[in-house]
C-alpha cells in the first residue's frame, strides 16, 4: 500500500525549506506528501490514548491565497505529482480541527508551536515529544534548510526503540537504495553486548544485508563523537524514554543528538511498528 | 483486580476531584460576586459584565489557548468520537473564565463549565492510570456526574444527566461508578459548600387540577424552550458575522447585557435568588414583568453565551423554567379565581423542569433535578407530565437537544451500539484487501484467462504499464462474451474491454459514506483509490466480518 506523510505547511521560507526537505523524503521512499495547510492556528491530533493539542504561531496562516500554489510548485519541482491537501472533516469546536493520526510519516519543524527563531539547533518541543510518545509512525525532523541526505545513519543503544529505529533504517535503505550505516556509543554495554542484541532479534542476516558500516564509538562523549557523522547523512533514532528527573537534569539523549547535530532526523516513538 | 471495582474506586476518585472542582468554582463565583457588587450601583456598572466576558474569552483564546466551546457538546463529541480523550487544560480552563463571566454580571450558569472540568479529570486519570477506553469513556462519565451533583447538591439529576446526555445509554458497567462518583460529589458539597440552591423546607399539596392544569405549562415551557435554543444558535451566528477580535465581540456583547441588567437586574448573574424567591413564593413582580423578565433572560443569555462568555444553560433554563412556571400559575389563578390551586412555587419549579427537559431532550434529569433539590416527591406526578410533553413538544421543533444539535447536523454524534458508532470505529485501512493482483491496460485477453484460472477474484484492478496509474476496473462479466471465441484471445487488449467510470474510494472517506455510494450505486466492492494508485478492493462482505468483531466489541460489557 502507498505510504503518505503529513505535511503541516507554513508559507513562508522556513515553511519552503521543510516542505523541500519533505518531498525529498518522499521522492526517495516513494511516498505521497499530504499535506495541511491550516485554516487555524489550532489543531488537535488524537491518539488512542492521548490528545495532542498543537498550536501553531501566525505564520502558520500567512499568505492563504498563494500557500496551495507555492505547496504544488515545490512538491512538483522535485519530481513529484501534485500532493493530496488535506480537509479537516472533523472539528471539536468551530475553529478547532481534529487532525488524521493514520499516516505513515509525518513531518513536524524541531519546534512546531513556537516561532521560527526557536527552530534552530536545540529545542524540540513538548508538542513533538509528545506527538513522538503517542504516535504509530515515526516523525521527521527536517534540518532548518534544506540539504538533499545520501546516506541513513541510525543511533543504536540497544533498546526496544532503537531496535525500532535499526528496523526502520533498513527499510528506508531497501526502498530508497541509500547506504546506511549504524552509530554506536559504547557506555556499560560493551560491542559484544550490542551484537546480542542484535542476533536475539534475528537481525544478524539483516545487518549483513544493508548495513554498510557499523562504528562503535568507545572514547569521548557522545556529544563530541557526534562530530563522526556524515553530514549528509538523515539521522534514525528511537525516542529515548528516560525519566522525568533524569531528563530534567542532564537532557535526553534525543536533545544531545539534535542540539549538537544539525542533520535530518527521523524519530521512532514507543508505538512505532517496525518492520523492515 | 476486579474491573468493576476498579472503576468504583477510580469513579469514587474522580467525583471527589470534581466535587473539589465544583465546589472551587462556587467559592470562586461567591468572591468574585461579593467583590464586584460594590460597583453595581454606579451608572457604568453596565460595561462590568463586558468587561468580564472579555476578560474570559481573552484567558480561553489567548492563556489557555481553549479554542472550543462550552463545554457539554465538547465532552459528547470526546465521548462519541473519541473514546472520552479530553486535554488536560479543559480541567480548570472553564472554571476560570465562567468566574469572569458570572462573577462580573454575565447570565450564564455554571454547569457546563463544571461538567467539562470533571469529564476532564476524569480523562486524565484514566491516561494517567492507562486505563483503556471503554474505562476511560467510564471515568469522564463519573468526572461529570460527579460535578454536576456537586454543584447542584443533586446527586440523582448528576447520574441521570450523565447517562441521557454525555454517555447516551444505560449499561450497568457505567451506571455504578458513575452513581458511586456522584454521590461522591454531592459528599463534598455538602462538607465544603455553603453557596448552594436547595429548597428542602418546602412543601407543596398538589391536587387533580393542579397537575391537569401542567399540561398547559408543558406546552408553554416547550415553545419557550425552543425560542430558548434557537435564540443561543442565532445570537452565536450573528456574533460569528462580525469581524472583530473574539474578545472585543465579548466586550460588547458583556455590555448589552450589562444595559440590560441594568433595567432588570434579575437576568444578571446565575441568577438562582430569583429562584429562591419565586419557590419560596416571595416574587412580586406581575405578569407583565414576568413576561418582560423571560424574554429578557432569553436574550441577556443569548448575548452572554453567542458573544464570547463562558458557561453553560441549566441555570438560564432553570431561571427561566421558574419565570414561565410562576406567569402560568399567575394567569390561570386569574382565569379561574374560583379554583383552589397549589403555591405558585410548585408550578415555579413545574416549569423548571419543563424548560430543562425542553432544552435538553432529557426528562428525566428534568424530572430529578427538582425532586433532588426539594427532596420532596409531592410534585412528581406533575414534574413527570411536564417534563415528558415539554421533551415531547419541543422535540417536533427541535430534532436534537440544544447539546447535540450541532453535533448532529455535522454527523459526529454517534449513539453508542449503534450502526453509526459501529462503522465508525472501523477505518478503510482496516478493510482494504490487498490480495487483488492489477493488470496492465496493454494486456491481452488471453493472457488475462491465464492471470483469471490462477485467481478466486472477479474483479481485477486495470494500471498503466509505464506510470502505475489506476485506469479502471475489469469484471469477469465484462470478458464473458469473447471467452468462447479463441481468436478474440490475441486480437482484444484489456483497455478495450475494462470499465473505465469506475466509482472509487479514497483511503480516508468515512466507511458511512462509502457504504451510502455501495447502497446507492448497487455495488458488493468498490477499489480503493489514493493518488490515482490501486490500493486495494473493499467489498461488503469484508464489512460484515469486521463490522460483526466490533459490535461484539462494542456490546461485550
Amino acid at each position: 500500500m502507498e505510504m503518505q506523510m503529513l505535511h503541516i505547511f507554513r508559507n513562508t521560507p522556513l515553511g519552503r525549506e521543510t516542505l523541500l526537505e519533505s518531498a525529498y523524503f518522499c521522492k526517495h521512499l516513494d511516498i505521497l506528501p499530504v499535506v495541511y495547510v491550516p485554516g487555524y492556528v489550532k489543531f488537535l491530533m488524537y491518539f488512542e490514548n492521548d490528545v495532542v493539542q498543537v498550536d501553531l504561531d501566525g505564520s502558520y496562516l500567512r499568505s492563504p491565497e498563494t500557500a496551495r500554489d507555492h505547496v504544488v510548485e515545490i512538491v512538483e519541482s522535485m519530481g513529484l505529482p501534485a500532493p493530496k491537501f488535506l480537509e479537516p472533516k472533523h472539528f471539536t469546536a468551530s475553529t478547532l480541527p481534529d487532525i488524521p493520526v493514520d499516516y505513515d510519516f509525518m513531518c513536524c519543524p524541531r519546534s512546531i508551536t513556537d516561532m521560527s527563531s526557536k527552530i534552530g539547533l536545540g529545542y524540540i518541543g513538548p508538542r513533538v515529544r509528545r506527538i513522538v510518545q503517542n504516535a504509530r509512525f515515526p516523525v521527521y525532523i527536517p534540518s532548518a534548510v534544506f540539504k538533499p541526505w545520501q546516506s541513513l545513519a541510525v543511533m543504536f543503544g540497544g533498546s526496544a526503540n532503537a531496535l525500532r529505529a535499526l528496523k526502520l533504517g533498513m527499510r528506508l535503505s531497501r526502498i530508497s537504495g541509500f547506504p546506511l550505516d549504524v552509530f554506536t556509543q559504547e557506555g556499560r554495554r560493551k560491542r559484544k553486548d550490542y551484537e546480542d542484541i542484535i542476533d536475539s532479534e534475528g537481525l544478524g542476516v539483516e545487518m549483513d544485508k544493508y548495513v554498510r558500516s557499523w562504528r562503535f564509538f568507545e572514547t569521548r562523549s557522545f556529544a563530541e563523537n557526534l562530530y563522526e557523522i556524515p553530514h549528509d547523512a538523515l539521522i534514525v533514532l528511537g525516542a529515548y524514554g528516560h525519566g522525568l528527573i533524569k531528563e530534567l537534569f542532564f537532557g535526553s539523549t534525543m536533545e544531545t543528538l539534535q542540539t549538537v547535530s544539525p542533520n535530518s532526523m527521523l524519530i521512532v516513538g514507543p508505538n512505532y511498528r517496525a518492520s523492515i | 483486580m476486579d474491573d468493576r471495582l476498579l472503576l468504583i474506586a477510580f469513579g469514587a476518585a474522580v467525583g471527589v476531584c470534581s466535587g473539589l472542582a465544583a465546589v472551587a468554582l462556587s467559592h470562586g463565583l461567591v468572591f468574585m460576586m461579593e467583590n464586584l457588587s460594590v460597583f453595581r450601583d454606579y451608572w457604568w456598572a453596565f460595561v462590568l459584565p463586558g468587561i468580564g466576558m472579555a476578560a474570559s474569552s481573552l484567558f480561553l483564546e489567548k492563556v489557555v489557548r481553549e479554542g472550543a466551546g462550552h463545554g457539554v457538546p465538547e465532552v459528547v463529541y470526546s465521548v462519541s468520537r473519541h473514546g472520552g480523550l479530553l486535554r488536560l487544560r479543559s480541567s480548570f480552563s472553564r472554571l476560570i473564565s465562567n468566574c469572569l463571566t458570572i462573577g462580573a454580571g454575565g447570565s450564564a450558569g455554571p454547569e457546563a463549565p463544571v461538567i467539562i472540568s470533571g469529564a476532564s479529570i476524569g480523562s486524565n486519570i484514566s491516561r494517567l492510570f492507562s486505563l483503556n477506553e471503554r474505562q476511560r469513556v467510564t471515568l469522564v462519565g463519573c468526572g461529570s456526574a460527579g460535578a454536576l451533583s456537586a454543584i447542584f447538591n443533586a446527586p440523582v439529576a448528576g447520574m441521570v444527566f450523565t447517562i441521557e446526555i454525555i454517555m447516551g445509554e444505560w449499561s450497568a458497567a457505567n451506571v455504578v461508578p458513575i452513581a458511586v462518583a456522584s454521590v461522591a460529589g454531592a459528599q463534598v458539597t455538602r462538607l465544603l459548600q455553603t453557596h448552594q440552591i436547595s429548597f428542602t423546607h418546602l412543601r407543596f399539596d398538589v391536587d387533580v387540577i393542579s397537575t391537569l392544569a401542567a399540561v398547559g405549562l408543558a406546552v408553554l415551557t416547550a415553545l419557550i424552550s425552543v425560542l430558548f435554543a434557537r435564540s443561543l444558535r442565532y445570537s452565536h451566528h450573528i456574533s460569528e458575522k462580525i469581524t472583530l477580535p473574539v474578545w472585543v465581540r465579548a466586550l460588547i456583547g458583556g455590555c448589552m447585557v450589562g444595559a440590560i441588567g441594568l433595567i432588570l437586574p434579575g437576568v444578571l448573574g446565575e441568577g438562582y435568588n430569583s429562584i429562591q424567591q419565586m419557590v419560596e413564593g416571595a416574587f412580586v413582580p406581575g405578569l407583565a414583568l414576568m413576561l418582560l423578565l423571560v424574554g429578557a433572560k432569553i436574550v441577556a443569555t443569548a448575548l452572554t453565551l453567542g458573544w464570547g462568555g463562558s458557561g453553560g444553560i441549566f441555570a438560564p433554563a432553570l431561571v427561566i423554567g421558574s419565570f414561565a412556571g410562576l406567569m402560568y400559575h399567575r394567569f390561570i389563578v386569574l382565569l379561574l379565581p374560583g379554583l383552589s390551586w397549589v403555591d405558585e412555587g410548585c408550578y415555579a419549579l413545574l416549569g423548571m423542569a419543563g424548560v430543562i427537559s425542553g432544552t435538553m431532550h432529557a426528562p428525566l434529569t428534568g424530572i430529578f433535578l427538582i425532586v433532588d433539590i426539594t427532596g420532596r416527591y409531592e410534585t412528581i406526578l406533575p414534574l413527570i407530565l411536564v417534563s415528558a410533553l415539554s421533551t415531547t413538544i419541543s422535540r417536533v421543533f427541535e430534532p436534537a437537544s440544544f447539546y447535540l444539535r450541532e453535533l448532529v447536523e455535522k454527523g459526529q454524534y454517534l449513539k453508542p451500539r449503534t450502526d453509526a458508532k459501529v462503522l465508525a470505529d472501523l477505518s478503510i485501512t482496516e478493510l482494504v484487501e490487498k490480495d487483488c493482483k492489477t493488470v496492465p491496460r496493454n494486456m491481452l485477453l488471453g493472457d488475462f484467462i491465464k492471470v483469471v484460472q490462477d485467481s478466486h477474484r472477479n474483479h481485477f484492478p486495470v494500471v498503466d504499464e509505464q506510470t502505475g496509474e489506476f485506469q479502471g476496473m475489469i469484471h469477469l462479466d465484462d470478458i464473458r462474451p469473447y471467452l468462447l471465441d479463441s481468436l478474440m484471445y490475441e486480437t482484444v487488449f484489456l483497455e478495450q474491454v475494462m470499465q473505465t467510470e469506475v466509482e472509487t474510494v479514497d483511503i480516508h472517506e468515512d466507511l458511512s459514506e462509502v457504504l451510502d455510494r455501495m447502497d446507492a450505486n448497487g455495488l458488493f466492492s468498490m477499489p480503493v483509490v489514493s493518488s490515482n494508485r490501486f490500493v486495494g478492493m473493499i467489498s461488503k462482505a469484508t464489512l460484515l466480518d469486521k463490522y460483526r468483531h466490533e459490535l461484539m466489541v462494542q456490546t461485550m460489557h
